[in-house]
């Protein structure tokens, strides 16, 4: 079964959703990047607590299925855990999906989608 | 499996050689796909005891990028630093390209980073203060990104393998429970069917012979029949003569 | 010893209260329980005495940045009690202080307004000691020309701009630079003003400002040096950096201007013995930048930055042996900006598990 090249030939970037302190590292390791202008779309999201869950959906869905060049999404966990059902529910394997940890909160494997696929593969 | 489903075929002789075919064809494809989901599972197993151990890491990794960058706080005394870096962003310097791995046939995409040509877009960041903080940080969070890019890698494979296994398993299982059952029984069908007609052969042919017989047992009783008439006419001419020769035909004399 | 007769009667007062403040900086002890804090609620109860009342608002378990936000409160709040109260030189001395941060939000505003942020999110991102009546306006302009025309010449910084910055250059230059050179400008507008202000001259505050300012400017001066190589900075772009007055002006800016590693800043040092010893301190010579503190595994020594804000505390400590000076709330504003620092530090350590970095900090008292 091979893949569709297509489906991955053009996707060099990374994406982040976070708070400040880690988006700000990881930008910092220069994955940011912003397309030309005018729609100049950012491939990082910073949330806090005025960020409504509709906003983060939204970076969501637009880096996972609508732009087609970015390979992988970083999601700081506790971000994770507010759109918890979008990010199960997504399964196709680009781009890949990440739950990070945060400064301040470490992570918990018990709550990260795939772990939860790889338990319950191995019946725990 | 219910014994009635079978493949829609004639039970000719032509139609069981190629259904014996098939089902040679069905065991071989089975074993072969057995043994690509064998080996598939242990890679996929494999790999999901490395995410595991990945995940750890990376969860090891991060904390100490986060604390890079609380020194970084310590060292430029405020955090405009931060808004700055989420505002100067342009162009990706860090960016990944994906390259395939065969695996039993399945094709496996791994992530490789890599990064762009040019001076990076923070060298100057914390220019008066901080700087050298801001670019240990930057090394850090570059070799925690790596980490993640890694571990992104064997979460696309985790999540294609898991796809082709289940796949490769519904086709071991398709084989296994529905083709080979239903060509087996095609082929019982055929050869109950070919038994079936050589029974009915049998008995056309037994049937044939009987009315054979039969007509031959009529001929010969017509012949008989003819050859009794005639025969009378000689056996009156016997019994005459017989008569003549000796008196069998004459009833006892009861003295 | 003139200005001692007749300082007390318009500065007295303030001088009083700055000393009590430094009286209420945290000492050593009190480090020392803060180490001990298994979580930041612990910190936050140790740090009850000192703050007080600025901490009871915070939610339990707060996070160290909005510790840190809380602590600064304090910080601006009594300054701006002294600034109240202030008068003549020292008021205009105290306006000094605000530029630096003034800096700093016009850095952060130009970045914001470059990339068209909103406004009122970056408003409070602004440091509140660099607050100035009008930085709201700078978030009406909406492009780099107005923003320049209309808006940063209305500021107090405007001077600063005058003539080394054209409203191209905010366009183009990296804001590190536009942010090094107007702090290279305030830095000497500010040296002459502690040398030349009436009130000041021949006072101790000129005495004990001028040896803070010089290693301030020394300090940039290094620094921008060893922060720029590697980076598309240009040596001539760089010596524009450099403030003109210093222990190492003009000689040894001279030479850091031509350093092209590690090695030359430390020879173009070598006349100054504070600075060298610091360099040796850090073994920044031969191995490079590579081995500073604060790696992942060793950690052996401390880094550059660590001693230049260590020296500048000892700096801030001595300024108070002074008297009839307004150094001494220059030098408590640094007092209490490293006492922040050490407190997020702290926190910052506990909230990440990473006790054994935990006395990183710098105790002053």
């Amino acid at each position: 079964m091979a893949l569709d090249k297509a489906q991955y030939k053009d996707r060099e970037f990374l994406a982040v959703i976070g708070d400040e302190d880690s988006v700000t590292g990881i930008l910092l390791a220069g994955v940011g990047h912003v397309t030309d202008p005018p729609d100049s779309q950012k491939n990082y999201l910073v949330v806090d607590q005025k960020t409504e869950d509709s906003t983060i959906e939204g970076a969501f869905e637009a880096f996972t299925t609508e732009r087609k060049d970015i390979a992988i999404v970083l999601i700081n966990q506790h971000i994770a855990d507010r759109i918890r059902t979008k990010v199960d529910g997504f399964s196709a394997a680009f781009p890949s999906v990440l739950e990070i940890p945060s400064k301040d909160h470490p992570y918990d494997p018990e709550k990260d989608s795939v772990m939860k696929r790889v338990r319950k593969l191995f019946g725990e | 499996m219910s014994g009635k489903d079978r493949e829609p075929v004639f039970p000719t002789r032509q139609a069981l050689g190629i259904m014996k075919s098939k089902l040679k064809g069905a065991q071989v494809g089975h074993d072969l796909l057995k043994r690509k989901s064998e080996a598939l599972t242990k890679r996929f197993r494999e790999i999901t005891k490395r995410i595991d151990d990945a995940k750890r890491k990376m969860g090891r990794v991060m904390q100490i990028a986060a604390f890079s960058l609380a020194e970084v706080t310590y060292a430029v005394g405020n955090n405009s630093i931060a808004y700055q870096i989420t505002e100067t962003a342009r162009q990706a310097k860090f960016r990944v390209r994906t390259k395939q791995e065969n695996v039993s046939g399945v094709f496996l995409p791994a992530f490789e980073s890599f990064q762009v040509e040019g001076a990076s877009e923070f060298g100057m960041t914390g220019l008066g203060k901080g700087g050298q903080q801001v670019q240990k940080c930057r090394e850090t969070y570059t070799r925690a990104v790596e980490t993640l890019v890694e571990l992104a890698s064997l979460q696309t494979a985790f999540v294609i393998l898991d796809e082709v296994i289940k796949v490769v398993n519904r086709r071991v299982n398709a084989i296994e429970h529905v083709i080979i059952p239903r060509t087996e029984n095609t082929i019982k069908y055929i050869n109950s069917e070919l038994d079936e007609l050589d029974r009915e052969e049998f008995f056309r042919l037994k049937k044939v012979k009987g009315v054979k017989e039969k007509v031959q047992a009529e001929e010969e009783a017509e012949r008989q029949k003819k050859k009794k008439s005639s025969s009378d006419k000689e056996n009156e001419e016997e019994a005459e003569s017989k008569n003549v020769l000796g008196d069998e035909g004459d009833e006892d004399v009861i003295f | 010893m003139a200005e001692g007769m007749f300082y007390n009667a318009t500065n007295g007062y303030v001088e009083g209260i700055v000393r009590g403040y430094r009286s209420a900086l945290l000492t050593g002890q009190n480090y020392g329980n803060l180490t001990q804090c298994e979580t930041i609620d612990d910190v936050k109860l140790q740090l009850g005495p000192a703050y007080g009342d600025y901490l009871a608002s915070l939610p339990p378990n707060p996070s160290t940045s909005t510790l840190a936000d809380k602590t600064l409160d304090k910080l601006v709040a009594e300054f701006r009690y002294i600034q109240a109260n202030a008068t003549g030189s020292l008021s205009k001395f105290m306006e000094y202080l605000t530029y630096a941060y003034m800096i700093d939000n016009v850095a952060l505003l130009i970045t914001g307004t470059l990339h068209e942020r909103d406004t009122k999110e970056l408003l409070e991102r602004c440091h509140p000691l660099g607050w100035f009546e009008t930085m709201p306006v700078l978030c009406v302009a909406t492009n780099i020309e107005e923003l320049y025309n209309s808006v940063l010449i209305e500021t107090p910084l405007a001077p600063y701009f005058k003539g080394s910055i054209s409203h191209h250059d905010l366009d183009e230059l990296n804001i590190e630079i536009i942010r090094n050179t107007l702090y290279k400008n305030y830095l000497e507008d500010f040296h002459r003003f502690v040398n030349e202000e009436p009130g000041i001259k021949g006072t101790p505050t000129q005495t004990v400002m001028s040896e803070v300012l010089e290693f301030e400017a020394d300090r940039r001066s290094i620094n921008i040096t060893i922060n720029s190589f590697g980076t598309e900075l240009s040596k001539q772009d760089r010596k524009k950096l450099y403030p003109n007055f210093g222990r190492l002006h003009p000689e040894g800016t001279l030479m850091l201007s031509r350093a092209e590693d590690v090695e030359g800043v430390r020879i173009a040092v070598d006349g100054v013995h504070d600075y060298r010893t610091m360099l040796d301190q850090t073994g920044m010579g031969g191995g490079g930048l590579g081995n500073q503190s604060g790696g992942i595994g060793g950690d052996e020594g401390k880094s550059l930055e660590d001693l230049f804000y260590q020296k500048e505390m000892e700096i801030c400590k001595l300024a108070f042996t002074y008297q009839f000076t307004h150094a001494v709330v220059y030098a408590w504003v640094k007092l209490r900006e490293q006492e922040i620092r050490n407190i997020t530090w702290i926190s910052e350590c506990i909230a990440q598990n990473q006790k054994d970095r935990v006395n990183n900090f710098i105790s002053v008292f």
